[in-house]
């Protein structure tokens, strides 16, 4: 019996384990190697240097604005999904008509390919004929140069992140809302509390644990950044949008660094590890709440 | 305010009231037009003449609407596109399922030595939230080992990569919640353990599969990366790729886009019409 | 045991997977190829070749500059037998040449006769005189284009030096609110590189010296750019994404007087009232010098068969069929792609249709090819990189200058 369900467990779990050591471990553990070498392509022909990469990418002006433009480009995108998220989620919570056909509208975008997505905005973000500028054109305002003004591109960006993500944000925050007890905020509003109030005080503390989840996620997600950059600047004007997905990408597939690409590489790999970890013992915690 | 008599209709708590109303239908209407408008533009742009898109006026709809672009992007061979969309997506999603499924299974049913659930899971958790452009190197030279460079196969085999880990994650919830009696009776009466994943929990697991494959479908449909590194021909382009490549950097040829965008788009929308109900539990990646 | 399972698991699987596998016709072609104009072009020739060919099946990519390299590398780099025709910007040739990824055409037979040297030239490795690795396509060389009615309205000359394009700029964009002075690529990568190298090669600045070593740190280099950021405030806002269809855009509108970087191939329609409004206004001549003399550039677009390619002999009939004189012909005056074919330039109807052909065959016979080193692409887009910087105000002529050169010797020597 007890070797029997050895022999089951090892069926049942072989399939799933050998495409994700094929697929990731293995990769992971030679991107760690390749780290390690010079070379454009694989371990034939490859020069042992040690640290180098490393040190080659903390003096490099790409890596480091990359590293930058990524840690701006999460921040900043996933802290306005959590809070606008939360703001259509209170408004959305409300009981009003037509409640049923305006939430599957809202979510629409979050159903769209990144590339359809970027396509859209791409268009809008046209300085000469792009509908943004045609809006900003019909009340008089002069058009904004969206993808090539430098100060301005990362934020471009960032607004379509927040376009297509908030409504996950809001899927996340209403489902939490729905958790909050009528009775409770009934009874806070007989005893004359204001609305600000409640939320405060009853609404907010019973949304921590939605409001974490809906920041690790997006957090996560947008670390990977790639597909946006490469077809709304593809990094550009200068290095005004180059993030690391995009270095990593540039150096390993275009110039054949691959050395450099898989240090590169490695610094997301840790990063990524870090947030799994921060995201795993939140998971653990409110499992067992 | 003018000081004259409150009349019964603006009674200081109506008037409150009506302002709240206000403000939310305002609201609403605001959230409204930011989620909704890009994607009108998307389908007004896909039946607009070049000259109605290529302009400085900002208008919304058509004047005179035409097929032109859908005819056109079909011509191209958009179609062959679709269909490569269409097989990647559902060999992907079948993989997953099949092989989530038993890993899954597993995970809820079986006990592991040591813990070694736990570091499983660890795993794929730690492979959902890596990028995948870390590994994308390796798996290219994986890929060109197996030959697999430039075939649908190759896709659907490095999709894994991101749909294996999600469809785990997804149906460990759903069979977790299935009481192990059943199986467990059915094991006294002789039934061996396959016959009672078939005939037991399949049925039971089957909308939390149907929920799982819609979304594991979904991130198949939409990959890019993977599709941009590792095909080559437009014959096995997919439909992501087909679009990047029309984000070309020397023309405005929106009409032709967004007609792909809108045909792109479609089956997604469809899926999500179906799917109400299991949104939130879907996009969150059942990772509560 | 989950046997049924398993089982059902296989089937359902392979029923998926085994008829997507890979099914090449015996007979078709996949090309890789350009977007815009030369997508145009491959499509007709694919149309004209079908009608006496009906057996074969060809399909092209059409892809944008960076992809269609990104592509074509990584199809070389692995070996996949993806293509059998590529076709490729003369400055990647050397690459691709010295690495082996092309059939020597030599061998496969190709006849070269009737091309223009200057474009056979870059055909072959080593340079010039080598092995015949592609057949010439499309004949391009850079030019320089004004607006000769918007000159002669302000008493301006013909610009014979970079100091006066300038000048010319500064005066036309002060004195006319539509116009702006002058219009260029600010486009990262290769599309910056290629308006800014003939301003550089006028100043006598060089990226890379005649052995292949990186030269570009010089005084020479910082007044080139130093001349070419003076560009910016004379051009369209925005000129930092401009590529080569807004470039045509300024030109064929009237809204620019000036163009540092015109390739024949981008403006076949300038005298074409139905989308040109400068009919007959418009001069394009060879770029000004400045401490030398002019020197045009040549930017031609080879057609190659790659080594692994899985239908050589099928792909050397396409590749003639291309490259011969009545199509190269017929696709410049119903394209208006540039031929490589000398006696085309001096036909009756493609002088009527361009009549500044004489001229352009006398720049494509002596234009100068950019450096013959395997790692041009990366130098260009780390000189891309830096001019892009240098050109948005994030660091200075200098700066770029040196921070360029050391990079460029960094992947030169490495």
């Amino acid at each position: 019996m007890h070797r029997d369900n050895h022999r089951r467990l090892v069926l049942l779990i072989a399939p799933a384990l050998v495409l994700l050591v094929l697929l990731a471990v293995y990769p992971v553990v030679r991107v760690a190697v390749l780290s390690l070498f010079e070379t454009e392509y694989g371990l034939d022909g490859a020069v042992y240097v040690g640290l180098d990469n490393y040190r080659t990418l903390a003096g490099d002006r790409f890596f480091t604005r990359s590293a930058l433009n990524t840690l701006h480009f999460t921040v900043a995108a996933s802290l306005t999904q959590v809070g606008l998220g939360l703001a259509i989620a209170l408004l959305l919570d409300r009981p009003f008509p037509g409640r049923r056909l305006v939430l599957p509208l809202v979510v629409v975008p979050l159903m769209l390919s990144t590339m359809v997505v970027a396509a859209i905005w791409r268009s809008w973000f046209h300085y000469d004929f792009g509908f943004l500028n045609a809006l900003l054109g019909s009340v008089g305002l002069d058009g904004v140069g969206w993808l090539f003004d430098r100060d301005l591109t990362l934020w471009s960006i960032i607004l379509v992140d927040v376009w297509q993500y908030t409504p996950l944000t809001v899927l996340i925050l209403l489902a939490g809302l729905s958790a909050v007890p009528r009775e409770v905020v009934e009874a806070a509003r007989i005893d004359g509390a204001g609305r600000w109030r409640i939320f405060r005080t009853i609404t907010l503390p019973l949304l921590a644990g939605p409001l974490a989840l809906a920041l690790l996620l997006r957090t996560v997600d947008t670390f990977k950044i790639f597909d946006k950059v490469y077809a709304l600047t593809g990094g550009g004007p200068g290095l005004a949008s180059e993030v690391l997905s995009l270095f990593v990408y540039e150096n390993g597939f275009r110039f054949a660094n691959v050395g450099i690409a898989s240090a590169a590489a490695m610094v997301m790999v840790v990063i990524a590890g870090a947030l799994a970890a921060v995201y795993a013992t939140w998971m653990l915690r409110s499992r067992a709440r | 305010m003018s000081g004259g008599p409150v009349s019964g209709l603006l009674r200081p708590g109506r008037i409150g009231r009506l302002a709240g109303w206000a403000g939310l239908a305002a609201g609403i209407g605001l959230t409204l037009v930011f989620a909704a408008l890009p994607v009108v533009w998307m389908l007004a742009t896909s039946v607009k003449p070049p000259g109605e898109y290529v302009t400085t006026a900002a208008r919304l709809l058509p004047e005179t609407p035409t097929a032109q672009h859908y005819i056109g992007v079909v011509d191209a061979g958009l179609l062959r596109q679709l269909a490569n969309s269409l097989i990647v997506t559902a060999g992907a999603t079948a993989l997953s399922l099949v092989v989530g499924f038993w890993a899954a299974y597993a995970l809820t049913r079986l006990p592991f030595p040591r813990r070694l659930d736990l570091v499983f899971l660890a795993l794929v958790l730690v492979i959902k939230l890596m990028p995948p452009i870390v590994v994308a190197v390796p798996v290219y030279q994986i890929l060109d080992a197996l030959g697999l460079i430039d075939t649908l196969t190759g896709l659907i085999l490095s999709y894994q990569l991101y749909t294996l880990p999600f469809a785990i994650w997804m149906l460990l919830g759903f069979l977790a919640d299935i009481p192990p009696d059943y199986e467990e009776a059915a094991a006294v009466d002789g039934a061996s353990t396959g016959r009672a994943m078939a005939t037991i929990v399949l049925p039971l697991a089957a909308p939390g599969l149907a929920a799982t494959a819609v979304f594991t479908a979904i991130l198949a449909w939409n990959e890019f990366l993977f599709a941009l590194l590792f095909i080559n021909s437009p014959s096995t382009a997919t439909l992501p790729l087909a679009i990047a490549n029309r984000i070309t950097e020397d023309e405005t040829l929106w009409g032709p886009l967004m007609a792909i965008g809108s045909l792109a788009s479609l089956p997604v929308l469809i899926a999500m019409a179906y799917l109400q109900r299991h949104l939130l539990a879907g996009f969150s990646g059942g990772l509560r | 045991m989950p046997r049924t399972l398993l089982a059902a698991g296989v089937v359902a699987t392979g029923a998926l997977v085994a008829p997507i596998a890979p099914a090449l016709a015996q007979d078709s072609l996949v090309i890789a190829g350009r977007d815009g104009v030369y997508a145009e072009a491959m499509a007709w020739l694919i149309d004209a070749y079908a009608a006496t060919n009906p057996d074969v099946s060809i399909e092209a990519l059409a892809l944008p500059y960076a992809g269609l390299y990104e592509r074509a590398v990584i199809a070389m780099r692995e070996e996949a037998g993806a293509f059998d025709v590529v076709l490729l910007d003369d400055t990647w040739a050397t690459e691709f040449m010295s690495e082996g990824w092309l059939a020597d055409l030599d061998a496969l037979g190709a006849d070269t006769d009737g091309f223009v040297d200057s474009t056979l030239a870059v055909s072959r490795y080593p340079y010039g005189e080598g092995t015949l690795h592609a057949l010439p396509f499309v004949g391009n060389v850079e030019l320089f284009a004004y607006n000769r009615a918007l000159f002669e309205a302000h008493g301006l000359d013909r610009p014979e030096s970079w100091t006066a394009v300038v000048e010319a700029a500064a005066t036309i964009d002060a004195a006319e609110s539509d116009v702006d002075g002058v219009v260029f690529r600010g486009t990262k990568g290769n599309p910056i590189v290629t308006g800014f190298l003939p301003i550089l090669w006028a100043h006598g600045g060089r990226v890379v010296d005649e052995a292949g070593v990186a030269a570009f740190d010089s005084e020479a280099a910082v007044a080139a750019v130093d001349l070419f950021l003076s560009l910016k405030p004379h051009a369209p806002e925005g000129v930092e994404l401009y590529n080569s269809s807004e470039v045509r855009d300024a030109l064929q509108t009237g809204t620019t007087a000036m163009a540092i970087e015109v390739w024949p191939s981008w403006v076949p329609a300038l005298d074409d009232p139905s989308v040109s409004q400068v009919v007959g206004d418009v001069e394009i001549i060879a770029a000004p010098g400045q401490v030398e003399g002019p020197a045009p550039m040549l930017g031609s677009w080879l057609l190659a068969i790659p080594a692994d390619a899985p239908n050589p002999e099928a792909a050397l009939d396409f590749l003639s069929f291309a490259t011969a004189p009545e199509q190269q012909r017929a696709l410049a005056l119903e394209i208006g792609l540039p031929p490589t074919r000398a006696a085309v330039y001096a036909d009756a109807d493609a002088v009527d249709a361009y009549r500044w052909y004489p001229a352009q065959l006398d720049a494509l016979e002596n234009a100068q090819p950019r450096p013959r080193i395997t790692r041009w692409s990366e130098i260009e887009s780390i000189l891309g990189d830096y001019l892009q910087l240098a050109l948005i105000g994030e660091i200075s002529a200098e700066e770029a200058v040196a921070e360029a050169h050391a990079r460029i010797a960094g992947a030169l020597g490495g």
